[in-house]
């Protein structure tokens, strides 16, 4: 354990955040944990608006026949909601957000492999988030994020799906980049004696990451930019009317778009198991079995897309080895949630705000993971395919479960990033408000989707306003625990009590080092460990946190 | 076991008619049994992952009187070809199940000759030609008689949708695709639009109108009848107007391009060997796209023809109609 030398060298000292005070030393920085600062500051605003396009979406709702807004505004929400959340949101949350900031420290390295690029790909990201606003200025889009033609390139549309599809391209590239950086920086710069299997789990997770960012992402580029030159010079790709073939937009889109599922769910998945480990006091369950999931899940994930074309017309014998390729995904994810479950036996487990909101992880991942068999097997697909069982399912995947592990590992890295501790009886009413508020608001779309309710529609018949209501009430309490978290997060900032430099007993090497960090991270460049043995580390106090076993009242 | 659904979701929640919707054509049985199936699966599966979590975090959480973790092992690989195992053989069974009932909802009864009817979709209404001529903005079709629907699409994709009948097709502009069901019981179903296509997308309503006998679908198909140009009139019409018949016979007699003739469903050899089943979509690309596959024996000499859907279907049915016998 080399935790003493790191946290006792820095006591008070200069860290990253008191490296440079001037906008400059933020915006052109090339620290990777100003990055992830930046990032985060950038993802929490994308979830802020995305909700705020929810909130109207589901008001819009309580009545059958609409009426808060017109069928064209409310088309305009959904869209932009879909499109801001996914894009901006849940895609680059976890991996550029807390990524950046504890891939480097984890590994023991001063920063990534590739700082100049980690910058560009933030600024990519923050163009794509300006044509995203700028769509918007210019009177949004109202062809579902999907963008599927040739609603989508019809020449009546104006410049906001030109602009759309380029801010995709920027925020692809991001995506793209951070993939590239993070997996030359877990080949190359982990610290001496750190085996690949010492890695943390959140690393293969990412670095499973990685491999779809690059390989499926450049798809996505192609596909948008393909669609961006058929709309202006009419070449006859996507649309019929100038010979080319809709269907083909879905085979290209969904090449991207489903393995981005698993550029959401695998780092959420990372973070859960960083979480279940420490706040169980044990060491993780299956180590080699959940790091091979993650690379199983990444490759099986290529292999799916045409799921999402079971009514479109495609071959019926494609159908047929689509859902029987989509089914295998239940293997891995079916190991990592028996892994996490083992790994809590016999353990000493400690409730606090990460632990609880990676405990209703597991039965939200539970149900997105199970109602995902309905959508793969064919003859239950086919009647809910397009309806709110859908919509429900995905949201149960990329809101219940990603976005509730970017929560649980943003209050668990949140010491570590800012040098405060937050209030955790407001962390744990966030939590417990997240989880009910969910799943009340998601839990009535399963119902109303198996009785055939439709997605994307501005009005709806009367069967369903007793459904649709519950959603709304549900949605009005997910915000209010949104709103928790953050009051949480700023009253840290404003008053939170300093941070020690492993308040969690945390065996990662991110721990060894002081909270905030130094400019460059460690003051004594670490040595691999095993990220989750315990026995060395012992807690002394909440000020003081946990201290390795013979080096207590070091500060 | 499909009752069971029925009695949770009541407990669950008090609005709606009930878990699933009515079962109106012959594969919706065999569907609900599949979605039942999952259900109960996923039930045991997801009360396996919140019981364990529950009763762990009742007896390993920390309190004084639990110092720290008892030691136990960090890994199994017996309990992982456990665990692995009995998902991987349920993926098997669920994929069994599925696959054989998807297998009926999209081919029709062997031996049946299914009513055609071709539907069209457009912002924001659907229009259905019925057999026989009778153009609708509603479909109609009879309880026990297969029915095979054949869509076209006249601007965007549009996805027509009958939960009832647990069945879903997307309309695709600039090709034809298939949806086969029989309807089992007589009444009247909403005709919903499944695929996004703006403005008024879920005012994109019909109803599906199951007769209970042939006379009645008659009495009703009889209705205003010869006022309207079928589809069949299209097709003749436009197939003298475009002067298709200076190249290609009725009759079967060799032109500069092949008869008509029967050739209706017909697979025939092309130029480079391949063998094409002649339907809908073949009889498009043929008029949009003509040297795209060349019957063997003639040239590729004929030039694209712009037809409009409406023309097409009609070009469609008059060839379906020169079908020899029955």
């Amino acid at each position: 354990m080399s935790t003493a030398p790191n946290a006792a060298a820095n006591p008070g000292g200069g860290n990253y955040l008191t490296h440079g005070s001037t906008l400059r030393s933020w915006l052109l920085t090339v620290d990777h944990k100003r990055i992830g600062i930046m990032y985060l500051a950038l993802i929490v605003f994308s979830l802020f608006l995305g909700g705020v396009f929810a909130m109207v979406v589901r008001f819009h709702l309580w009545n059958p026949s609409g009426g808060l807004v017109s069928n064209d505004a409310y088309n305009k929400m959904f869209t932009l909601h879909g499109a801001v959340m996914i894009f901006l949101f849940v895609i680059p949350g976890i991996p550029s957000a807390l990524g950046n900031f504890v891939v480097p420290l984890m590994v023991g390295a001063k920063d990534v492999a590739f700082p100049r690029v980690n910058l560009l790909s933030f600024w990519l990201f923050v163009g794509g988030a300006v044509l995203f606003v700028a769509t918007l200025v210019v009177g949004g889009i109202d062809t579902g994020w999907t963008l599927y033609p040739p609603y989508s390139l019809e020449s009546s549309r104006g410049l906001g799906i030109l602009l759309a599809l380029t801010g995709v391209f920027l925020a692809g590239f991001s995506s793209i980049l951070t993939g590239v950086n993070f997996i030359a920086t877990i080949h190359k710069m982990r610290a001496p004696g750190q085996g690949w299997f010492d890695l943390p789990l959140f690393l293969w997770a990412l670095y499973a990451t990685g491999i779809i960012q690059i390989f499926a992402t450049p798809v996505l580029g192609i596909t948008v930019a393909l669609g961006f030159l058929e709309r202006i010079f009419h070449l006859g790709i996507f649309m019929p009317e100038y010979g080319g073939d809709p269907v083909l937009f879905q085979h290209f889109f969904w090449f991207y778009s489903h393995p981005a599922v698993y550029i959401m769910i695998l780092p959420a998945m990372g973070i859960v198991s960083e979480v279940v480990a420490v706040f169980s006091r044990k060491p993780i369950f299956g180590y080699k079995f959940i790091a091979m999931s993650s690379i199983a899940i990444a490759l099986i994930g290529f292999l799916v897309w045409g799921h999402h074309m079971f009514v479109s017309g495609q071959s019926k014998w494609a159908n047929v080895i689509f859902s029987f390729l989509t089914l295998l995904v239940a293997i891995p994810s079916a190991i990592k949630t028996f892994n996490w479950l083992a790994t809590m036996y016999k353990g000493h487990i400690v409730l606090k705000t990460p632990m609880l909101y990676v405990l209703s992880f597991f039965a939200i991942f539970g149900v997105g993971g199970l109602t995902g068999l309905f959508l793969g097997a064919l003859a239950t697909d086919i009647p809910l395919h397009d309806t709110y069982f859908v919509v429900a399912h995905f949201h149960f995947v990329m809101v219940g479960a990603v976005m509730i592990a970017f929560l649980a590992g943003l209050f668990y890295w949140w010491p570590k990033m800012t040098g405060r501790m937050y209030d955790e009886r407001l962390g744990v009413a966030s939590a417990i408000l997240v989880f009910l508020g969910f799943n009340v608001t998601f839990i009535p779309q399963f119902m109303a989707g198996t009785l055939g309710m439709p997605r994307r529609y501005a009005t709806y018949a009367e069967q369903f306003q007793g459904m649709n209501r519950v959603s709304t009430v549900g949605a009005v309490m997910l915000a209010a625990g949104l709103v928790v978290a953050l009051w949480a997060f700023v009253k840290s900032i404003r008053s939170g009590a300093p941070a020690p430099a492993n308040p969690w007993g945390g065996a990662t090497l991110e721990w060894a080092t002081s909270s905030p960090p130094p400019h460059d991270n460690f003051a004594v460049a670490p040595r691999g460990s095993p990220p989750y043995d315990y026995t060395g580390l012992r807690r002394e106090s909440d000020e003081a946190g946990w201290v390795p076993v013979g080096e207590e009242g070091a500060r | 076991m499909i009752r069971l659904p029925d009695l949770l979701a009541g407990s669950l929640i008090a609005a709606g008619p009930g878990y699933m919707p009515e079962r109106a054509s012959s594969v919706a049985e065999g569907v609900d049994h599949v979605f039942g199936f999952l259900f109960w699966l996923s039930a045991f599966f997801l009360a396996i992952i919140v019981g364990f979590t529950i009763v762990f975090v009742i007896r390993y959480r920390a309190r004084p009187s639990r110092p720290g973790p008892e030691p136990s092992p960090d890994h199994s690989t017996r309990l992982e070809i456990f665990w692995s195992a009995i998902p991987l053989a349920l993926v098997f069974v669920i994929f069994a199940l599925s696959t054989k009932v998807y297998f009926a909802m999209v081919e029709s009864e062997p031996g049946a000759t299914p009513q055609r009817v071709q539907v069209t979709g457009r912002k924001w209404s659907w229009w259905f030609d019925h057999q026989g001529g009778k153009g609708s903005k509603e479909l109609h079709v009879v309880a026990g008689k297969p029915v095979e629907l054949v869509l076209a699409s006249t601007d965007v994709i549009h996805s027509l949708y009958v939960p009832e009948f647990r069945l879903k097709q997307d309309a695709v502009p600039g090709r034809f695709t298939k949806m086969v069901f029989t309807p089992t019981v007589a009444g009247t179903y909403p005709v919903l639009c499944t695929e996004y296509c703006g403005t008024n997308h879920s005012t994109m309503t019909s109803v599906v109108v199951v007769h209970p006998d042939q006379g009645s679908f008659d009495a009703w198909a009889a209705e205003g009848k010869g006022t309207e140009e079928t589809l069949l009139q299209v097709g003749v019409r436009v197939f003298e107007e475009k002067g298709c018949s200076a190249c290609h016979s009725v009759d079967g007699s060799e032109g500069v391009g092949p008869s008509l003739k029967g050739i209706w469903g017909r697979e025939e050899q092309m130029v480079g060997g391949a063998a094409v089943r002649v339907d809908e979509n073949y009889i498009r690309e043929s008029i949009v796209k003509p040297g795209a596959k060349i019957r063997a024996g003639f040239e590729d000499m004929m030039p694209p023809v712009p037809l409009d859907d409406r023309e097409i279907q009609g070009i469609v049915a008059y060839v379906q109609s020169l079908k020899e016998g029955p």
